[in-house]
């Protein structure tokens, strides 16, 4: 799939960096969000890239505020699950760590 | 000789294209295995979100698997919330792609809007780098045409990989 690559030599030449997440696996992702989802502009998954790694730091990094309150430095997915219940933004999370199947636990990795 | 094509093709080509034909060919895979497999597809990478997590936390700090796969599945639950409401104004705006800029007005409508605003300053830069590679293209496949007039190969050739390049349907 040529896409990724094109997009990845125009940022590398500078300013931005390659994207630490997968522009098709994020297309894929957007897509199964709702019937209404047929086209997807070009940078819409890049667009998310971004987006995604913002999130992802700040809900890790709220995450570790509750791992340093255990007094330990291992963040546990007790500490994700503390900082959705805390932050206003990530109400629409609340039911996912409330009851998040894990996959680990059914089957061999 | 016979080449072997179709559903009895190796499991390799199950990474390039998911059709259910490729699933349904290995005697293998298991019940469990497949509902895996579909479970990875809606999942960004296990290594991508972790080495994120890691980038923003202090070098000495540990992260349990738990707390990754935690992480994986609120980043997916993100991508379906965020793009809902873009899709939504698109609806409502009579419109059939999801661009840009519709991702930070939603990112910004949900509460995100320091992500909105500097992802807003992203795109436009982006745009920009862009804009400079198409006009670039456009430049070589002009050259390319004098060049190949000759040759009888079609000079729409380029027109279209560029079309292909700006949309994914």
């Amino acid at each position: 799939m040529r896409q990724p690559g094109a997009y990845s030599n125009l940022l590398s030449g500078g300013k931005m960096g390659p994207h630490s997440l997968p522009l098709a696996r994020i297309k894929k992702i957007m897509k199964k969000s709702g019937e209404d989802v047929k086209m997807i502009s070009g940078e819409a998954p890049i667009v998310f890239s971004k987006a995604c790694e913002l999130f992802i730091e700040e809900l890790t990094k709220r995450a570790w505020a509750m791992t340093l309150q255990r007094k330990t430095r291992t963040m546990h997915k007790e500490d994700v699950a503390a900082a959705v219940m805390e932050t206003d933004i990530f109400d629409f999370l609340v039911g996912l760590v409330s009851h998040t199947p894990n996959p680990s636990a059914t089957l061999e990795s | 000789m016979v080449d072997s094509i179709g559903p009895n093709h190796s499991n390799k080509q199950r990474g390039l294209r998911s059709s259910p034909y490729t699933n349904y060919a290995a005697a293998a895979v298991s019940g469990e295995e497949e509902g895996a497999l579909k479970e990875q597809e809606r999942l960004l990478p296990i290594a991508n979100v972790g080495r994120i997590m890691k980038q923003i936390l202090p070098p000495n700090a540990k992260i349990s698997k738990e707390a990754k796969e935690t992480m994986q599945e609120c980043v997916s639950e993100f991508i379906s919330f965020v793009t809902g409401e873009a899709s939504d104004k698109c609806h409502r705006e009579k419109r059939k792609t999801v661009n840009g800029d519709d991702i930070c007005w939603a990112l910004g409508s949900l509460g995100f809007d320091d992500y909105g605003d500097s992802l807003k300053r992203y795109l436009v830069r982006y745009r920009e780098t862009e804009g400079e590679r198409v006009a670039n293209q456009n430049k070589a496949a002009a050259a390319a045409e004098a060049e190949t007039r000759a040759g009888g190969v079609s000079p729409l050739h380029f027109g279209f990989d560029l079309m292909e390049k700006r949309r994914i349907n």
